[in-house]
Order: C-alpha cells, then structure tokens, then sequence
C-alpha cells in the first residue's frame, strides 16, 4: 500500500521514545531504592560510610546498564539511517517492536537489580568488615538479574538488522501477518523479563542480606542464589524462543 | 477470503507473542521468592541446606507449571492455527 519512508520515520520514533521512557522508569525507581537504603545504612551506623557510599554508587552504576541498552537502541533508530523507501510497514513495525522490547525488557532486571542492591547497602550497613563479601555477592546477584534484559537487548538487534525490506508483490494480507508478528517478537521478550529479573533480584537481595547476618556461610549462600536464579530464569528463556519463533519463521 | 485468514493468523501471532510475555512474569517473581527464602534458611541452619535445597526445587518446579502453560499455548497458537 504506502511505501513512503515517514510510516518507517514515526515508528522508529515512537521506538526509540518508548525505549527510553520505559526503561527509565525503572532505573529511576531502581536506584532510588538503592540510594534509600545506602542512606539509611548510614543513618544506623555512621561509621559505615565509606563503605556503604562505595557499594551505593556500585550499585546504581550495574543497575544503570538496561537504561544504557535502551539508549543505545534508541539512538540506532533516530540515527541508524534505517528508514529507507520501499520498507513498508513490515519495517516499520520491526523498528517500533525493536523499542518495545528493549524498552519494557529492562523494566524487571533493573527492578530487580535495585532491589539487591538496596538490601545489599543495607547489609553492609549492619556489617561494614565483611563488606567485601557482600560487594561481591551483590555484583553477581545484580548481574544474574540483568541476563534477561540483554536477551531483550538481542532481540532488539536482531528486530532492527536481519528484518528484510518488504517484497514488492505482497498483498496487504501478508503486510498484516509479518507486522503484527514482529510487534509479538518485540512484545513476547519485553514483558517476559519482568517476572524473572524481579525474581532473580529478589533473591539476590535476600542472599546479600544473609551474607551480612551470617558470613560464614558464604559459599552455600552464594550456591543457592545461582541455584535459584538459574530456575527463575527459564521462563525468560521461554520468552526469547517464543521471540525468535515469531522473529524467523513466516 | 484472503485478508480475513491473514488477520486471524496474524492476532494469533501476536497474542502469541503477549502469551509468553506476561506469562513469564508469575514464574519467574515467585520462583525468585522461593530462592530468596531458601537463602535465608540456609544461612540460618546450615545443617538443613540439602533438605532445604530439595524443598526449594520442588517448589519451583510447580510454581514453574502455569509458565509452561503459556509456552505451549503459545507455540499452539504458532505452530496449529
């Protein structure tokens, strides 16, 4: 039907404003919580500082990195030249799939994220010797929470560079078909993260505040959180392969 | 009629697609909490941590059943409609 480029020119820019939005909802809330509790540690026992300060500022900057992948994208679609003529809607809807997934991907992991670094603060409030430790814990725990959004970060690029331009012959029956499945790509990623990187950020915070109450049992700790978050992490997995089905196949 | 069949197939992609997306969000939060406890219990009884560990995964595995409820609606509704 319309094979003019400002289709492809709106929905890279309802992408990319989505992208940005979105995931900064989180991160703002997000790092927050973690800047809370840093100040509340610090309220409880000032001779913490230090430590706490250093944890707090690790902290947000891991929480940070699903906001850097949603910037990221989004200034691929303003900037990436992707809106070119004879496009068509197929294109445009990859590009406005490809902000939803990345945007609405990051949401649970840098909840998640915020939350164990939130507790991981306060633990180390409570226990500024073994704050090494639990600085350590927190790293990983925030990390296994983020895998998720970088699936959304894969889909997000696959959605903005393997899409191909539309067939010059495709009935307006076929245009309906690829858009709309490529918008369930973008979708199926982007609200699956929520549970896990919630979930994973739970236990995260929990094994963190563990760590500080009972240091000695660092390591059975630290094996149940990677326990844990590997099952809580299966139904992201799910999502990417729902993503990649509705991505590749016709 | 040719667009008809084209819009059906197409909502059934997409509602493909919003099926597994929030249907990984139950999952994923409550298996989280499991493990979060189960880090507590650990750390608090240590002695306990291979009964605590199997009661974790027991947990986890049925809270994990809705999840997969969803991914084989979902690849229902690709792969048979």
């Amino acid at each position: 039907m319309e094979n003019s480029v400002e289709i492809i020119q709106v929905a890279a820019f309802l992408g990319a404003g989505i992208a940005v939005s979105v995931s900064s909802i989180a991160a703002g809330i997000g790092e927050g919580y973690v800047a809370g509790e840093a100040v509340k540690a610090i309220t409880k026992q000032p001779e913490s500082r230090d430590s706490v300060v250093r944890s707090m500022f690790i902290g947000q900057a891991v929480d940070e990195t699903g906001g850097i992948f949603s910037l990221v994208i989004a200034l691929l679609l303003l900037f990436g030249g992707f809106a070119v003529p004879g496009g068509g809607w197929q294109k445009a809807a990859a590009l406005l799939a490809s902000g939803i997934a990345v945007g609405l991907g990051a949401v649970g992991p840098v909840f998640g994220a915020g939350y164990a670094g939130g507790q991981a603060c306060k633990s180390i409030g409570r226990m500024p010797k073994h704050s090494n430790d639990i600085l350590g814990n927190m790293l990983i725990g925030q990390a296994l929470a983020q895998t998720s959004s970088i699936f959304a970060l894969v889909v997000s690029l696959l959605l903005l560079y393997t899409v191909p331009n539309q067939a010059a012959d495709a009935t307006v029956g076929m245009m309906i078909l690829k858009s709309v499945s490529l918008l369930g790509a973008g979708l199926s990623i982007g609200l699956g993260t929520l549970g896990p990187g919630s979930g994973i950020g739970i236990v995260a915070g929990k094994a963190s505040e563990m760590m500080g109450k009972f240091p000695k049992e660092r390591k059975e700790i630290m094996r149940t959180m990677f326990l844990g978050a590997a099952v809580s992490e299966s139904t992201a997995i799910y999502s990417l392969v729902v993503s990649f089905l509705l991505l590749f196949i016709s | 009629m040719e667009m008809a069949e084209a819009i059906a197939r197409a909502a059934a992609l997409l509602g493909a697609g919003i099926c597994m997306g929030m249907g990984a969000l139950g999952p994923g939060v409550g298996e989280g909490f499991v493990a979060g406890k189960a880090c507590e219990g650990i750390a608090k009884s240590p002695e306990n941590a291979s009964l605590i560990t199997r009661t974790m995964l027991v947990g986890q595995a049925v809270s994990e059943s809705t999840g997969i409820y969803s991914l084989v609606i979902a690849l229902l509704l690709i792969f048979s409609t």
